[in-house]
């Protein structure tokens, strides 16, 4: 038997996929683990709550990226949308092979943020998006812990306790010029 | 081969029972050199200062790569084929009625053309039939660890609460993701017959460790477990049946007699002494390890080749099981390759019954590989649990001196309804019960029962979380009741160096308890703490305000710890080093390399962990370290190719100094008996002896300082040039060592060809020499292209001390601020300081973050995470992080939180594990500043908002 399915096109880490028959209900981490093979975004909780499966939802009318819970969401959300897995963050030659870590990457593996690291792409991908907000809308330097803390709250990390992805972010933004004002 | 050897016996020679095996981790290195200069000979993770600038598996993990286990699909693997299966499991949720089948009819009529059927469904008396059962005789495990079927046949009753009882296994993802989706939380799938009862396994043990020590604590013990025994009783119903005392009998009844005066001294206590009871309960957890259990299998059955991607932190025992199970099956074995992925398991993934899960689906694949991989509510359902502790405390104390007199415990944990590590863990609990305090007498004893909960196991902390909580609590109750400084009780009868464990053993090197209490004491958060309640709470009405301390000792390893290093270099300098260490999170990778670095000056340019084969070693052991005789031990140790123990998984804390040890070991062995000899040479060369000879310069003089060898005023020798030497002169050009710790480690001396008598902290010794070498001496080289040098002498640990229970320990102390809300009834973590011992750091950065996750860990445990056992838990599929509170970054005090690690007491302090005791102080510590806070000491953990409204209701 078959499954009722939909074309779906949509443009992942900056190309375009599909269209590919996908079934009407399959969640959007299933679609990226099985119909693209980008296993990054991971699976942990599969009901939105522990925020290991985001990937950033880019706008193309210059708003700043979403983070989205790909494990509640439906594959057919993204259709005619562009969105950047953790695949997608570092800088990549043509073999696919990381020439450049992206600022958060890089502070993350500085920092010695992760162990498992089960937990790092959606938290790269959840302190990008912030990283992309505040260059939009810079805070205050009083606020950047209370920023993070919000921006980052749901992620849940089991080995390293949040300090040093915490600290990290932390230091991407004091170091970033733009993202702090006064 | 000996006699009584195990199938480990075989493993050593790639074979198991006569099959091919090969172990092979996954991913590969860190990809760090993409991100930094490709051409630089030292990897670029480690920095122009020698230290690791981030993990060696940061590049691969912040990127996305396929690092997990679970990342990995049938295409991603050479040589399989491209299609695949998916399957999952269907579970009972009764264990007191018969099975009976199921009942598919929700997924639809074959005869539908939109139905969900699996392509095929495997059920338990597939698997009777066909001899596929649980491997509960490989490797000497006991009768029952794995339970005693995959799946419930039908007409019988389950075991336990959640089992399964059939799987489904279809070819496309896509219907397998709606049948699944569609069966998830259905109730009606499974059929049941009558009420049975309940069909629970057996009890699973009992232990009793009695120690009298002498009037002081250097005197000799009047009994004790290392002079004595450990005592086991047995089960008469769930009642426990203790041996009969007799002060003239047995070491057994010897015990008993101690433990009988030890009551009769309680029962006389007088006015003099504070008799304190307590009881203290710990709770079932998750340990919620994100990447939930999944194994990808490919059984081919025209060539009975089996080849498995899996998760798992004991790979080798993984291997011996699986041919276990297939020796009893109608499946034909010839081969297995088992692919590791990275993985994290704190512990539960160590001899997991899961990956023969995967297997077995595997196996009825009908020849294509099929993948199974559990969602979170499956991984509740399944994954093994941190045990629940009932603990009865006694504790006297002289009320003059506040010296304590004698520590009774009396502990009952439930394993649920398979075995796997119960009385192990609740052994190990019971021996971890003194926490940082010298007991003159104690009885401490454990019962581990069956149950129709989900199983427990091996979870970080191995029981001892639970029982030093207890009596960490219970020492703040009596100071409470003494009316003396919680730090001050604890002063007075510290565990210092040189003094008797509760088994009448000494631990190894010093206890620096008395400093991390020097410094606990002195902290503000401790110091300050009563007018920092009194300002908190006049500034915040509603809030109560408390500081807790809690200070613990955590053993690190099992009690036979086995490794395998093999280092060597090629003529051009290039290093290369293999190794069994798996790369759990922790760090291994990274340590491993930096620990090469410390002695040689460089990581090596080549690492392979995970490995398995070692043909450069091959050894046989009959795999019974723990219940070995000393007679049988002495005979066999005259065979040079014995050992205890071939090779130990990942577990309890065990990387850093045990895997280490072979490791720095087989580091200083390369610089010993090849470095220096090269450099003897070319010191040596040119008239009169060169310019060695007017010095006195031995090895103990030499360092390796920037990449060169130098010491004693001798030229700098860069290694690339000594290597090129030593390959010249047919010196010895690489070195595999062996390692065995029983709470002492094995040495061993060996005459080195060209080197001469060398005793190593090893038991086991080869070499590879240079390109130069004479064809006579390279003919030697026939182990895996080393010559194996049987050892001329070995000194084993004695068998005895399987009774010390540990003698390695490293200690951490927390204070921890809490504020409780009375409204909310909420308890908050709004501060923490640790102060942890931990020996020489191998790379700060690592411990710190072990640290900081472990505090986290441990702040679930005390305020947020429980399970019901029984009906309603996580058997019944429900369970998921929505409604299992995991500690978050607001929960942990992310930006307050601070922590010191003491410094090592010299340049040659070994690291110590410290992956598991990180988690524990904490826990205690909460108890114990929430009593400080509400004036009420909980018994019981989680401190939930229920519990508080209670208490100030």
């Amino acid at each position: 038997m078959t499954l009722p399915t939909t074309p779906l096109s949509l443009v992942v880490n900056g190309r375009q996929v599909g269209p590919i028959d996908v079934p009407d209900n399959l969640m959007m981490v299933d679609f990226l683990h099985e119909y693209l093979n980008l296993t990054g975004s991971r699976l942990a909780c599969g009901q939105g709550v522990c925020w290991a499966c985001t990937v950033m939802l880019l706008d193309t009318d210059g708003a700043p990226p979403r983070e989205i819970r790909t494990c509640i969401t439906g594959a057919h959300f993204f259709a005619g949308k562009s969105v950047r897995t953790i695949e997608g963050h570092a800088e990549r030659d043509a073999d696919g092979n990381v020439t450049a870590l992206s600022l958060v990457q890089q502070a993350f593996i500085e920092h010695f943020s992760f162990q498992c690291g089960y937990c790092t792409p959606g938290f790269v991908t959840g302190a990008t998006v912030l990283i992309e907000r505040l260059k939009r809308e810079p805070v205050a330097r009083a606020d950047v812990e209370s920023t993070i803390e919000a921006a980052l709250a749901p992620h849940v990390c089991r080995c390293t306790g949040y300090v040093r992805y915490y600290e990290a972010v932390r230091s991407v933004i004091l170091d970033t010029p733009g993202l702090v004002v006064g | 081969m000996a006699k009584g050897m195990s199938r480990r016996g075989f493993l050593k020679a790639g074979l198991v029972s006569g099959v091919a095996y090969k172990i092979a981790m996954l991913a590969g290195p860190a990809r760090a050199d993409l991100v930094e200069t490709p051409a630089s000979r030292v990897p670029p993770w480690v920095g122009a200062d020698g230290k690791a600038r981030f993990r060696y598996d940061a590049v691969a993990k912040v990127t996305g790569d396929k690092t997990f286990g679970r990342d990995f699909r049938a295409v991603d693997m050479a040589g399989w084929p491209r299609e695949q299966s998916h399957a999952f499991m269907v579970f009972g949720d009764r264990a007191d009625h018969v099975f009976e089948g199921i009942d598919l009819s929700v997924l639809g009529a074959a005869a539908d053309a939109d139905h969900l059927l699996p392509d095929r469904v495997v059920m338990g008396a597939d698997l009777v039939r066909d001899g596929v059962l649980p491997p509960n005789d490989a490797d000497g495990l006991p009768n029952g660890f794995y339970g005693d079927v995959f799946l419930v046949p039908a007409g019988e009753t389950p075991r336990f609460l959640g089992q399964p009882v059939a799987l489904l296994i279809y070819h496309d993802f896509s219907r397998y993701d709606a049948a699944k989706r569609r069966i998830r939380f259905d109730t009606e799938v499974v059929r049941w017959g009558a009420r049975t009862g309940p069909n629970t396994p057996a009890n699973y043990g009992t232990g009793r460790y009695v120690r009298v020590g002498g009037d002081r604590p250097d005197d000799r013990d009047v009994y004790s477990p290392l002079d004595g025994t450990t005592v086991y009783g047995r089960f008469d119903g769930d009642r426990v049946v203790w041996p009969a005392a007799d002060e003239a009998g047995d070491a057994t009844a010897r015990a008993m007699w101690a433990a009988a005066e030890l009551d009769r001294e309680i029962a006389g206590a007088g006015d003099d002494v504070l008799v304190l009871r307590r009881e203290h309960f710990s709770q079932s957890i998750d340990a919620s390890a994100m990447e939930a259990d999944n194994g990808l299998v490919w059984y081919d059955l025209v060539t009975g080749t089996l080849r498995a991607v899996l998760g798992t932190q004991s790979p080798y025992e993984t291997v011996s099981s699986t041919v276990a199970m297939f020796d009893k099956s109608r499946f034909r074995l010839t081969k297995f390759d088992l692919s590791i992925g990275y993985t994290v398991g704190y512990g539960t993934k160590d001899h997991s019954v899961f990956p023969f899960f995967a297997v077995v689906a595997g196996l009825y694949g009908q020849g294509r590989p099929v993948r199974l991989a559990l969602d979170r509510f499956e991984h509740f359902r399944t994954a093994m649990k941190r045990h629940p502790f009932w603990m009865k405390s006694t504790l006297v104390v002289d009320r003059t001196t506040g010296a304590f007199r004698i520590l009774k415990g009396e502990y009952r944990t439930d394993g649920g309804g398979r075995r796997n590590f119960s009385p192990e863990v609740s052994l190990v609990g019971t021996s971890a019960a003194q926490s940082v305090y010298y007991f003159p007498k104690s009885d401490l004893s454990v019962a581990s029962y069956a149950s129709r909960a989900v199983e427990s196991g091996s979870t970080r902390g191995y029981g001892t979380l639970q029982t030093m909580t207890a009596t960490e609590v219970l020492v703040d109750a009596a100071a409470a009741e003494l009316g003396i400084d919680p730090i001050a009780l604890r002063r007075k009868n510290l565990f210092r160096s040189g003094m008797k464990n509760t088994q009448g053993a000494v631990p190894g090197g010093a206890l620096r308890n008395e400093e991390i209490l020097d410094r606990a004491a002195a902290h503000p958060l401790w110091r300050d703490r009563v007018a920092a309640k009194a300002a908190f709470e006049a500034a915040n009405p509603g809030k109560r305000y408390g500081v807790g301390y809690a200070q613990v000792q955590k053993d690190y390893g099992c009690g036979a710890e086995a490794a395998i290093t093999t280092l060597s270099f090629d003529a051009a300098g290039r290093l290369t080093m293999r190794q069994q260490g798996m790369e759990m999170g922790t760090g291994l990778t990274t340590a491993q390399a930096m620990m090469v670095s410390a002695v040689l000056g460089r990581v090596p340019d080549t690492c392979d962990y995970g490995a398995t084969r070692f043909p450069e070693m091959p050894l046989v052991s009959n795999e019974i370290p723990y219940a070995i005789t000393q007679a049988e031990q002495d005979r066999l140790a005259a065979d040079p190719h014995w050992t205890p123990s071939y090779l130990s998984a990942m577990t309890a804390s065990n990387s850093v100094y045990y895997v280490g040890h072979a490791t720095r070991t087989a580091a200083k062995a390369l610089l010993a008996l090849s470095l220096w000899p090269a450099a003897v040479a070319l010191w040596s060369r040119g008239p009169a002896g060169g310019q060695l000879a007017p010095l006195a310069v031995t090895l103990a003089d030499v360092r390796v300082v920037d990449g060169a060898l130098a010491g004693g005023g001798l030229e700098p020798l860069p290694l690339d040039r000594l290597a090129a030497t030593a390959h010249d002169l047919g010196l010895v050009t690489g070195v595999s060592v062996h390692t065995f710790n029983r709470w002492k480690w094995a040495t061993a001396s060996f005459d080195v060809p060209g080197v001469g008598p060398t005793t190593l902290p090893i038991d086991a010794l080869s070499v590879q020499y240079g390109e130069g070498a004479p064809p006579e001496r390279k003919a030697l080289m026939t182990a895996g292209g080393f010559h194996f040098l049987p050892r001329t002498a070995v000194d084993y640990p004695e068998t005895a001390l399987n009774n010390a229970g540990v003698t390695y320990y490293t200690t951490v102390g927390a204070i921890t601020e809490v504020v409780v809300d009375t409204a909310t009834c909420a308890t908050r973590v709004t501060n923490h300081h640790s102060i942890l011992e931990c020996g020489g750091q191998v790379v700060p950065q690592l411990v710190s973050g072990q640290l900081q996750g472990g505090l986290a860990m441990g702040i679930g445990h005390a305020l947020y995470e429980e399970l019901p056992l029984y009906e309603g838990g996580p058997s019944d599929g429900t369970w998921n992080w929505n409604r299992y509170r995991l500690p978050h970054a607001a929960d942990v005090a992310v930006w307050t939180q601070t922590s010191e690690i003491l410094p090592p007491l010299s340049d040659t302090d070994p690291p110590k594990g410290m992956a598991e005791v990180v988690m524990i102080a904490v826990v205690p510590a909460i108890i114990n500043a929430v009593a400080d806070a509400i004036g009420h000491r909980f018994s019981e953990t989680p401190i939930t908002p229920a519990r508080i409204r209670e208490v100030l209701a």
